[in-house]
């Protein structure tokens, strides 16, 4: 499959992505050259070694990180266009992103921490719908819990609903089971997909597991900043 | 996309939404708890408390003169006259409009039959005082029966601290000018005693006939005649005091008299009152300045911790400024909490005074609620806490979303963006002008304000410096030296908070303590050598040679001045009435009431020509007069300029010849007012005298002649110059004493922030000492190390703060009371050395805590 080529439908498009970061001796070339496609609701596994830049890849396409040289087209927006909070509404209204650790407010309630980007949104049945995101993770019965009562699972499923919410165009997961048992792990990435092939969302998910990876439309192999094009191929 | 995200397409808040949001997040966020805001809130509520009590104690006390102004004033209205006594048609119109009582007070010398002497402050008084209160005495007698003239000798009521000092016991007599006074009562309670003011000596209550009968009211005696009026019962209304007013002035335009309404009963006390909170309110303002410091380390540990939130929270939509805009308005809503808490425990606290000391302070207290007072203190905390928490909220804009992705093992430290800067400057401004603006003295409020902004930016600025020496000192060989060095320079470093705190705590508290000493030194210790140490007062003209061979020949080694004097009421200047004069605060006095005024052929001892010409020895055309220098700057006089001064009712005009240049520290007779002989015709007058040994004198030689010429001179009043400066003294040690307890809500302040910042750096310690310890360290070496920091960083913070208290101290002794400054060593160390132990005891309470952690515990949570 060529990945070279820009097409309208793509929801991700990457041309010429090189990154460094650090100053004098420290710089560290994080990204080389990368040239990357991925269509409307295709999912997409990012695997590759410790260090290799896949986090980086992902702090890219989601503008958090801008590059030295290149472009990036997400959902057929230049990031490079946007300024910082311009980037923050984006984010808010076209991409949902899946920490490994979690990341969910403490001193607010499953609910309420799944509320707040539709609230940044300026959705006006914010607390509706994320209610109805919860019960879709099968957290009914825990709206009201804090994260502190909650076990690592029921938190990545919460983060999940809170990505999922707003039904972003991109659904980001940076190593979403890292935290979490085998079998909790499972259940979240059943979840995950689950959301991804219901509502049609296009996923990037960064993983070390192979067979995770597996699972995906396609698995791009990173090694030290680069693509390694070699491996590139159709998961299924 | 679905139908949610495209309504969000078009959905752009409006600011009300925006702010429903933000306060929501804020709320949400809050509900964690007041974690990390323990010093914030006590630092923000120590200040508050401090303005808020010292205003609502202020505006009580305002309260109670207003409220008690017919008691204070001894009447609804009160004309006062200098040296004379009103005229028939004066008299005649005070009866046409109400009930008259008259009051005169006068200086006298209290003489026993074996020869003791003092000063006593008569008041004399007729048969309808008090027109209102009561006058408390320990007797059951009526006032006439204990006034009366009985077996030779009039009756009177005495303060008992005349009974104690002259070892006397009612019934015992003493000798007033010519005549017998038998001491009937003690008194304990005069109606009208504040609206005398200070008094040198204690108080003599007799009858008007007794005054009559001494002898003292000699033409031109410094007697001061005050006529109180009621007013009819059928309209006692504030309406009808003002016309009584009026109609006074505009029937007596040139009587001179000095008039006084109960609604007004005793501006100067007022003033008094009115100055005193100024500078209680300006400690308050640096305790909240030092509490900013508490506030701003808060804020950035608040924020450190909520690094993760916001990231996560710019990650789903928030930009830079909604997190700015929640973060801030939790940190209002804290300042506010804290506010509140100041504000009420700083209304309580007249009830508390009241309460407590309600029956033995002089100033009758009101106590209620003052909303202005508390609106503008709340303001102080909420605007300090906005000024020092805006520069940590603008760098939470920047916080990056990456953090979440990548670990990073500090937070980047960078300037917030300039919006932020600005902002700070701004609120900074705002309270520099609340504070200038609503003192009663705006100069000495903008060199505090200007002072406080300087010695903090100065602080910073030295603990960059102390960081950068540290940095660059070369490695130590000592294990122990080298810890200690480092952990002054390290990021996270304790030097910025603890010398920013401490070192304006200590400043100021240095500031109060070397006023203290040199105030106590200048009324005290540090009486000029040349200092006279009597001042004769109502010597009469006629008597004045007499009185000069006298003295000469009982005191031959001394040296004696005298010189005319009269009591006068400067009424004008350019023809400008002096109601409408706006004199600079410093010289506001010149203008309160009478002052005294001489005559004189030559430029008086101790004053220079700065401007013009004395006048020759044998002039003799129009009035000239010489004014001080400084008054006259402050009054926007100068040579050639008119000045008009109502002497025994008369208007007298003259012309500003020269300016002098007065040396008021060598405390001999000088006069604001000079005038050429022959300005005041034939005015009756008395004169005043100094007497000077050459040695200083000795008590032995003080009392005889005191004794000497109580005898002869039976109707002079001697002032003993060490005498009257103790009394001065005593109640300006009172006032240092409630500055001094004000300051040390500065220094509470300042160990709360303290203590704040090392609670805050103990994470960092105990990492240190568990990995130190790991690898051999002993706990004695590592106790060895901390202490030398905090040694170090304690000292450099106490050298500089000595410094700048002493310099501020300096400033002010010399450009504002103008004299001169001696650093007083002795309670400056005293205050550094303890300053330097808190800091090390401090430090090391929590250093205690890090050494006792078991390596293993710490390590695994690491």
């Amino acid at each position: 499959m060529n990945d070279i080529s820009s097409h309208p439908s793509n929801a991700i498009s990457l041309s010429g992505v090189n990154l460094a970061l650090g100053r004098g001796a420290a710089r560290v070339h994080i990204l080389r050259q990368i040239d990357l496609n991925i269509g409307r609701g295709e999912a997409i596994g990012l695997l590759g070694p410790s260090g290799s830049g896949k986090s980086t890849l992902l702090m890219v396409m989601t503008g958090l990180e801008r590059p030295d040289t290149g472009s990036v087209v997400v959902a057929g927006q230049e990031l490079q266009r946007l300024d910082e909070d311009a980037l923050a509404r984006f984010r808010g209204k076209h991409i949902g992103i899946v920490f490994q650790a979690f990341h969910l407010i403490p001193t607010m309630t499953a609910l309420e921490n799944v509320a707040v980007p539709l609230e940044f949104a300026g959705a006006r049945d914010a607390l509706q719908r994320a209610e109805k995101e919860l019960a879709a993770v099968g957290l009914a019965q825990r709206l009201h819990h804090y994260p502190a009562e909650l076990s690592g699972g029921e938190q990545q499923r919460v983060a999940l609903a809170r990505a999922l919410a707003p039904d972003p165009a991109l659904i980001v997961a940076d190593e979403p089971t890292g935290n979490l048992d085998e079998a909790t792990g499972r259940e979240i990435i059943e979840l995950l997909f689950r959301g991804h092939r219901e509502r049609g969302t296009t996923l990037v998910l960064v993983t070390h597991d192979t067979e995770l990876a597996a699972r995906c439309d396609r698995v791009v192999h990173l090694h030290s900043g680069r693509l390694d094009t070699a491996m590139l191929h159709e998961a299924k | 996309m679905t139908a949610l995200a495209d309504t969000r397409e078009a959905w752009r808040p409006d600011i009300w939404q925006r702010t429903q949001l933000v306060g929501r997040l804020a709320w949400r966020e809050l509900r964690g708890g007041l974690r990390g805001f323990g010093v914030f809130i006590a630092c923000i509520a120590l200040g508050v408390l401090a303005i808020a009590g010292v205003g609502s104690v202020a505006a009580s006390l305002a309260d109670g003169i207003g409220s008690t102004g017919q008691l204070i004033l001894g009447g609804d209205l009160s004309f006062a006259l200098i040296q004379r006594e009103a005229s028939d048609g004066e008299r005649a119109f005070f009866n046409d409009r109400g009930t008259v009582s008259v009051a005169a007070t006068t200086r006298a010398m209290a003489r026993t039959s074996d020869g003791r002497s003092s000063l006593v402050e008569i008041k004399a008084v007729d048969a309808a005082y008090p027109l209102f209160g009561t006058v408390v005495t320990n007797s059951i007698m009526l006032l006439p029966d204990l006034f009366a003239q009985k077996d030779g000798a009039f009756g009177a009521a005495v303060d008992p601290a005349l009974l104690t000092r002259l070892d006397l016991k009612t019934g015992d007599r003493i000798t007033i000018g010519n005549i017998a006074i038998e001491l009937r009562a003690a008194l304990t309670g005069e109606p009208d005693k504040l609206a005398g003011g200070l008094g040198l000596g204690p108080r003599l209550l007799i009858s008007e006939a007794a005054l009559r009968a001494t002898g003292l009211l000699q033409p031109g005696s410094l007697v001061r005649w005050q006529y109180r009026l009621r007013l009819p019962s059928t309209d006692t209304s504030d309406r009808a005091v003002t016309a009584v007013e009026k109609a006074a002035q505009a029937a007596f335009p040139d009587a001179g008299w000095e008039v006084r309404t109960r609604s007004k009963a005793s501006p100067q006390l007022e003033r008094n009152v009115e100055r005193f909170t100024q500078f209680l309110t300006l400690v308050g303002l640096t305790t909240l300045l030092v509490g900013g410091v508490g506030v701003a380390n808060a804020v950035a540990a608040h924020l450190a911790r909520k690094r993760d939130v916001i990231g996560t929270m710019k990650a789903l939509g928030a930009s830079g400024g909604t997190v700015f805009a929640i973060y801030c308005g939790q940190i209002v809503l804290v300042a506010l909490l804290a506010a509140l808490i100041g504000a009420a425990f700083g209304a309580a606290l007249p009830y508390a005074l009241a309460w407590a000391f309600g029956s033995i302070i002089p100033i009758p207290v009101a106590p209620s609620l003052h909303p202005g007072t508390l609106a503008l203190s709340i303001m102080y905390g909420v605007l300090t806490a906005l000024a020092f928490a805006l520069w940590p909220l603008g760098r939470a804009h920047d916080i990056s979303v990456s953090m979440l992705f990548r670990d990073q093992i500090a937070a980047e430290r960078h300037w917030p963006r300039r919006r932020y800067i600005i902002a700070t400057a701004l609120i900074a401004a705002a309270l520099a002008a609340l504070a200038i603006s609503t003192t009663y003295d705006h100069r000495i409020a903008a060199i505090f304000v200007a002072s406080a902004i300087g010695i903090f930016v100065m602080l910073r600025l030295l603990a960059m410096l102390t960081m950068a020496i540290a940095r660059r000192l070369p490695r130590a060989r000592s294990m122990v030296l080298r810890l200690a060095i480092a952990n002054i320079y390290r990021p996270g470093s304790l030097t910025p908070p603890v010398m920013l705190s401490l070192g304006l705590g200590l400043a100021l508290l240095v500031t109060v303590i070397e006023l203290d000493g040199n105030l106590h030194r200048q009324f005290t210790a540090a009486l000029p050598e040349r200092a006279p140490s009597f001042f004769f007062l109502d010597i009469p003209a006629a008597d004045a040679d007499k009185f000069d061979a006298f003295v000469r020949d009982r005191a031959p080694a001394s040296s004696l001045e005298r010189v005319p004097m009269l009591r006068g009421r400067i009424v004008a200047a350019n023809g400008i009435k002096a109601e409408n004069l706006k004199p600079a605060a410093s010289s506001r006095w010149v203008l309160q009431g009478d002052r005294g005024i001489t005559y004189a052929s030559a430029v008086p001892a101790g004053s220079r020509i700065v401007a013009g010409q004395w006048w020759s020895a044998d002039y003799s055309g129009e009035p000239l007069v010489s004014l001080e220098s400084k008054t006259a700057h402050d009054l926007d006089l100068k040579t050639g300029d008119s000045i008009t001064v109502n002497v025994l009712g008369r208007n007298v005009t003259a012309r500003i010849a020269n300016l002098r240049a007065v040396d008021w520290e060598n405390l001999g007779i000088n006069f604001v007012l000079v005038f050429s002989p022959g300005t005041f015709g034939g005015a009756p007058h008395s004169d005043i005298a100094t007497l000077t040994f050459a040695d200083g004198g000795t008590p032995a030689e003080d009392t005889a002649v005191i004794k000497a010429l109580a005898d002869a001179f039976p109707t002079v009043t001697a002032v003993h110059v060490k005498d009257a400066l103790d009394t001065l003294d005593g109640i300006i040690k009172n006032l240092v004493l409630a500055l001094g307890g004000a300051s040390s809500i500065t220094l509470i302040a300042a160990a709360l922030v303290l203590g704040g910042a090392l609670a805050a750096g103990q994470r960092f310690r105990i990492y240190d000492a568990v990995v130190l310890k790991t690898f051999g360290a002993t706990r004695g070496r590592l106790l060895c190390a901390y202490a030398l920091e905090y040694l170090c960083i304690g000292a450099v913070t106490v050298l500089f703060g000595v410094a700048m208290g002493t310099l501020a101290a300096d400033l002010i002794v010399t450009r504002v009371m103008e004299f001169a400054f001696v650093f007083v060593a002795g309670q400056a160390a005293g205050a550094a050395l303890a300053a330097v132990t808190v800091t090390l005891a401090l430090g090391l309470a929590g250093t205690f805590t890090a050494l006792g952690r078991k390596p293993a515990e710490v390590l695994r949570n690491l």
